[in-house]
């Protein structure tokens, strides 16, 4: 299958394999992955552990380039970029929310010092204002404290901070909710929506997934399934696979056999009795 | 960054700490030679006699002072002009000197009366006899007109006694009288310069200088040794060079000194100093650089989370380098004025407990420039260290997915490759080979063999514990089996082990280097010195040598003349009761026993006082064309070479024969040295019946008007060599064609018994340094008390007979017996003696150590011991990080149920296992360095003759190191072990590993 190609996507792979190199062996992270992100989507890419998703949003970040296949960010494809290049559209066309709030911040730099780190890489003139954005984050009256300092609930928020500080296209969020409370996690996600930015949060919280616009289901490093206004479809992929949501493996055990009998708008899968 | 660096407080003084140290190495280098030049050159004005250390310029025709304030510089003591005319006294009795000298009231003690202070006003030494109110006359001090002149009556008003060493009077023997010499000059009649100024000839007169009654005008000058340094060697040099100048472009001009002979042996310990401690300076450098590359590794991982934040914020290349670099940057650049200070403060310590009190320590620009380059390396191993974390994908961090094995043996082997390179490289070009011990490039064969053995040491490590495995699964509960396995995979022990066995193997080096240089240069002062202490006594004739000697107990008289080879003379007995002596030197014998060979029975001497010579001959026929002249050779005192008289023209016809004895014999003793016979033939010479012999019957000499038979032992065939003499009187050979024609007194033997290492075949210079006798070894000796070159030990009485004078070069020393230099020391002055210079061994021991090659294994030691402590500080602190990492695994194992114990034991096992293998390695390292490098190390500015220096290493202060690292690593392993075991808490295992 081919993406959908559109002016507006934000995000495009196509085809996008991921292999991780240790010391004896090759691990396949992500396999024939295709997937468009449009511009002002929010997507929540759902998954067990190990499934590939903080794989897929570091591809998306620009911290990984493909093994095999295409990504395009924002219209231009990776692949084709240099180091330097890369790192320039990280810096203004993407903003990352890592799974740990700490890991995002600099814990001995104020708050406001770490806003402007993040802001060294680009323009002045594509900086959001330091003291607006903690304003917005509700972090006006800790600016100045150290990072370290924070609660668990100021640090993500200060992390989401950091990630909006150059006015990004797409916005990356790994977890960020799950070390905070539910009021906490709420008021994070509801800024990250506020932002209007394209988003792309991994997450194992229920709650977070139903805010999104769309969620996409990782399972063995494909897409297994997506789900658009509350209902969930599974993904035909590349050779006609199709994951079966595990609620369906009863029926369907995996290893088992199943005849496909084809309909007029698709095919029906029953298990064939040996 | 400056919050950084107070978050990673700790680390970063660490790191401060261990940059500090090659910045301070590589100061300490220039800094500390600068002050041991300087020391070398004080050490060596200090030391040397005044005609050593200043010049005295002399003119009868200019005035002196004049002449030598045209050479100013700083160091320059003010000139001391003064002005001498030497004169007999009016009765002719004894020659006089009528000087005076600027500030001389300050360098006499007066006895009676008062210092001069008008026209025609003397003081006058007790030994002279002169009487205060006195008068005395000069025949060359003249006042009146021309045709009327009458001598200045110099009236005496005071009594001086002087210290006749006082650098103010030049070292000069100047005070005959004083010193018990009767004969000749006097005493100086010390006057005024009104004096000169009345009754002198006015400065200039060309008739008063051609005819020597010119008043010698004459200006000394001095350095000052406590102004001079180091930078003023050059200008030294100069003004030496100026002041030669002026007596070679000013007619009538004299200049004394012997400053060129201690501007050479400056320059010469100076030269050997640069090399040496810059290599040693380098080693400490580079061993600083891989400490700092390990530290500042630690640093910037320990900031690994922040540099992938930059890298994540898109933060270009340059800037998170200089994001990643700017703490250890920080911290080097605090390090430079730190660095410098502290090489500064270790050098001026250094100094004044090693060199002297009084040197001035300064940071020069060559420190600076030192110190700049120590921090520009460190900013290299900054860079090296921190690539791997700002180039590795931020990705892989985060995964903490292991990355390719490290090809870690790639650097192991370049060093490898260029330490075996090097050694090849030393040994081809001869530094290595090279035995003399003077190749100053050996000193970084330590350094190679230490990197080397470390090196392999981390290798062994975790192949030996590799072959434990399979032991420690069964027994050694599980405390010895995490320990092995941990010891067998940690990168840790790798930088810990490199890093500690280099640094103590340069450590336990320079302590072996200089326990066994310590003790060669005990050797061989002793050796060298020949006694504890020596004093240098002005020259005289020996026998008031040994007046002098036989006055005060406990010492022995010494006549040291250089060769080669040298030539110590002295009375045996003595010299054998005060000179240093290993046993070992003489196959285990005493040198009393050893000395006892050096007498022998020998003719007494032929002396005679007088003005005429009788000899009586029985003479044979004379062919015609036969001119037969015997000849009467005299040693005379006061001359070194032998004074001959033709004694007789013998005919046929007659028997006795007369001749005017040499001027010195009229009152003083001279000494026949021998007879022999000169034919000469004429071109009508009958040769077909050539003449027999002569017969010299006896001997007799007049002396005040009466003859007396001169005890010549003519018919004694043992008093006569060869032996001419027996029967009727001594035949001497007329005959052209051969037979005994000379003979002499055979008062000495030809060789002369000696103790010596071994007759060289050459002959020994004698007192007069005429070389007239050969020497024999009667026990060949390792090593010769007194002598510092090859040669031998005489004895006294023999060398007397064999010379004909006392040659300039001639040193006449007193030997003083251990313990007993002050007391021997007073006892000469109160005999009236100066003592130009006096030796010791802890002297010679001092300047061994202030010359280039001690100076710099001093800087060794003091620089790699601080070194080797920051190495095993630094390795502690690896293995405490590297453990520390693994806190997370021990709180697993504690929660899966492991008791505290076994994991206490691990960690203690795996840290004292670690930090006692790279102390062994270290100490082995060393003392392999140190066998195979100390001999071709260089100890001494100038390779010593002798003795045979001993490169055997000393066992005490190895031990004592090794054992000090052993129980440093162990008490460094129980404490980390039990600071990380406190710190393990089940609550970690709630959080991601860190």
């Amino acid at each position: 299958m081919t993406a959908v190609t559109s002016p507006a996507a934000v995000v495009r792979c196509d085809g996008v394999v991921q292999i991780y190199k240790t010391r004896e062996i090759e691990v396949v992270a992500l396999r024939d992955i295709d997937l468009v992100i449009e511009e002002g989507e929010s997507v929540a890419l759902l998954g067990p552990s190990g499934a590939g998703k903080s794989t897929l949003l570091w591809l998306l970040a620009g911290l990984l380039r493909p093994s095999a296949g295409r990504l395009w960010l924002g219209g231009v494809e990776v692949g084709r970029l240099g180091t330097r290049a890369l790192d320039r559209l990280r810096a203004a066309q993407i903003g990352v929310v890592l799974q740990n709030p700490a890991r995002n911040l600099i814990p001995y730099a104020s708050a406001a010092q770490n806003v402007a780190f993040a802001q060294r890489a680009v323009r002045r003139r594509d900086r959001r204002a330091a003291g607006d954005l903690l304003e917005r984050v509700g972090l006006g009256s800790v600016r100045d404290q150290p990072a370290g300092g924070l609660s668990g609930g100021e640090q993500q928020r200060l992390a989401v901070a950091v990630a909006l500080a150059n006015r990004p296209r797409l916005l990356l969020a790994d977890e960020p909710t799950s070390q905070l409370d539910a009021d906490s996690g709420r008021a994070v996600v509801e800024l990250i929506n506020e932002v209007g930015a394209t988003s792309v949060l991994v997450t194992h919280d229920i709650r977070v997934s139903e805010a999104m616009s769309r969620t996409v289901t990782i399972r063995d490093g494909r897409i297994g399934a997506e789900g658009r206004d509350g209902e969930d479809f599974v993904v035909i992929g590349r050779e006609g696979a199709v994951q079966l949501p595990p609620e369906y493996h009863e029926l369907l055990p995996p290893g088992s056999m199943a005849r496909v009998e084809p309909l007029r708008d698709g095919v029906i899968l029953r298990r064939a009795e040996s | 960054m400056l919050r950084g660096l107070w978050r990673r407080r700790w680390l970063s003084l660490v790191v401060l700490i261990v940059a500090v140290v090659p910045v301070a190495a590589a100061s300490l280098a220039p800094v500390y030679t600068g002050a041991a030049r300087t020391a070398i050159i004080r050490n060596a004005l200090d030391g040397a006699v005044p005609d050593h250390r200043g010049w005295r310029v002399t003119s009868p025709a200019e005035d002196a002072g004049e002449l030598a304030r045209q050479v100013a510089a700083p160091f320059l003591r003010p000139p001391i002009a003064g002005a001498e005319l030497l004169s007999p006294e009016i009765k002719g009795l004894k020659f006089y000197s009528l000087l005076w000298q600027d500030g001389q009231c300050g360098h006499v003690t007066l006895l009676k009366g008062r210092c001069p202070s008008a026209a025609g006003e003397i003081m006058v030494s007790r030994a002279s006899g002169f009487l205060p109110g006195a008068t005395v006359k000069l025949s060359a001090f003249l006042e009146g007109p021309p045709d009327k002149l009458r001598p200045v009556p110099l009236r005496v008003v005071g009594v001086y006694r002087v210290d006749p060493a006082d650098p103010f009077w030049f070292g000069r023997a100047l005070f005959p009288q004083t010193a018990g010499v009767t004969e000749g000059n006097g005493d100086p009649l010390i006057t005024t310069p009104q004096t000169q100024a009345r009754y002198g000839p006015p400065p200039g007169d060309q008739i008063a200088v051609a005819s020597g009654k010119a008043w010698v005008t004459s200006a000394i000058v001095y350095v000052d040794a406590r102004r001079v340094t180091s930078q003023d060697l050059a200008a030294l040099e100069a003004v030496q060079g100026r002041l030669r100048d002026l007596g070679q472009l000013h007619e009538n001009t004299t200049v004394f000194t012997y400053m060129e002979t201690t501007l050479q042996a400056i320059r010469l310990q100076i030269d050997s100093l640069s090399v040496p401690t810059t290599l040693v300076a380098l080693q400490l450098v580079v061993l600083g650089w891989l400490l700092l590359f390990l530290t500042v590794r630690d640093l910037v991982a320990a900031r690994a989370p922040e540099i992938a934040l930059a890298r994540l914020r898109g933060l270009s290349s340059p800037r998170i380098w200089a994001f990643g670099l700017s703490e250890p940057a920080a911290i080097l650049l605090a390090a430079l004025p730190l660095g410098v200070a502290a090489g500064w403060s270790v050098a001026t310590a250094m100094a004044g407990r090693l060199l002297r009190a009084d040197l001035p320590v300064t940071v020069d620009a060559d420190a600076v420039a030192y110190g700049v380059a120590a921090v520009a390396g460190g900013l290299l191993a900054a860079a090296a260290a921190a690539r791997q974390t700002v180039a590795q994908p931020v990705v892989e961090q985060w995964r903490r997915t292991p990355r390719g094995r490290g090809r870690t043996w790639i650097p192991e082997a370049v060093i490898l490759t260029i330490t075996v390179a090097g050694l090849v490289e030393l040994l081809a070009g001869g530094a290595i080979t090279d035995s003399t011990g003077q190749r100053a490039g050996a000193l970084v064969a330590p350094g190679l063999l230490a990197v080397a053995v470390a090196l392999l040491a981390r290798r062994l490590l975790p192949l030996a514990c590799a072959a434990l495995f399979r032991l420690t699964r069964t027994r050694g509960g599980i405390g010895a089996f995490l320990a092995v396995r941990q010891i067998s995979r940690g990168p840790a022990t790798a930088s810990t082990v490199i890093v500690l066995a280099a640094g103590l193997g340069l450590a336990v080096f320079a302590v072996a280097a200089w326990s066994v240089t310590s003790r060669n240069f005990t050797d061989v002062a002793r050796v060298h010195n020949g006694a504890e202490t020596v004093f240098v006594v002005p020259p005289g004739d020996i026998a008031r040598l040994r007046e002098l000697s036989d006055g005060i107990p406990g010492t022995a008289p010494v006549v040291v003349v250089p060769g080669p080879p040298a030539m110590l003379a002295t009375d045996l007995e003595r010299f054998a009761s005060v000179a240093l002596w290993r046993p070992e030197y003489g196959g285990g014998r005493p040198l009393a026993e050893l000395v006892r060979g050096l007498t022998v029975p020998v003719a007494p001497r032929v002396t005679l006082t007088g003005d005429r010579i009788r000899a009586h001959l029985a003479v044979p026929p004379i062919p015609k064309g036969y001119d037969v002249v015997l000849y009467a050779d005299f040693r005379v005192a006061g001359q070194t070479t032998p004074a001959s008289i033709p004694l007789a023209r013998p005919i046929p016809s007659r028997a006795v024969y007369e001749w005017g004895l040499p001027r010195g014999c009229q009152d003083a003793r001279c000494e026949l040295r021998g007879l022999r016979v000169e034919v000469k033939t004429t071109g009508s010479t009958d040769y077909d019946t050539p003449p027999d012999s002569i017969t010299v019957t006896s001997l007799e000499a007049r002396h005040e008007g009466r003859w007396t038979t001169v005890d010549a032992g003519l018919d004694d065939m043992r008093r006569w060599t060869p032996r001419a003499a027996g029967g009727s009187g001594l035949t001497l050979s007329i005959s052209p064609f051969g037979g005994v024609s000379a003979s002499a007194p055979a008062t000495f033997p030809d060789p002369l018994p000696a103790l010596a290492g071994g007759s060289t075949g050459m002959k020994l210079p004698g007192l007069d340094d005429a070389h007239r006798a050969g020497y024999a070894a009667t026990t060949p000796v390792a090593a010769v008390p007194g002598l510092n070159a090859a040669g031998a030990v005489v004895d006294l009485d023999l060398a007397d007979r064999v010379a004909y004078g006392y040659s300039p070069k001639a040193e006449f020393q007193i030997w003083a017996a251990p313990g007993k230099g002050a007391e021997i020391r007073e006892a000469l002055h109160a005999a009236g003696v100066p003592v130009l210079a006096t030796r010791t061994v802890g002297d010679r021991v001092a300047g061994y150590t202030g010359q280039g090659p001690g100076l710099a294994l001093m800087l060794l030691v003091v620089s790699a011991g601080a070194a080797a402590l920051l190495a095993l500080g630094r390795a502690v602190l690896a293995l405490y990080a590297s453990a520390r990492r693994r806190t997370y695994e021990l709180a697993a194992l504690e929660a899966a149920g492991a008791r505290v114990r076994p994991l206490r034991i691990a960690l203690l096992l795996e840290q004292a296992v670690t930090l006692s293998w790279a102390g062994l390695a270290g100490v082995a390292a060393g003392v392999v360095a140190a066998r195979a490098a100390l001999p071709r190390v260089p100890e001494f500015a100038e390779a010593p003759v002798t003795p045979q220096l001993d490169y055997t290493l000393v066992p005490q202060p190895l031990i004592l190191v090794a054992v000090a690292v052993l129980a440093a690593s162990l008490l460094a392993a129980a404490v980390t072990a039990e600071l990380l075991l406190r710190g393990v808490r089940f609550e970690q295992l709630r959080e991601a590993p860190a």
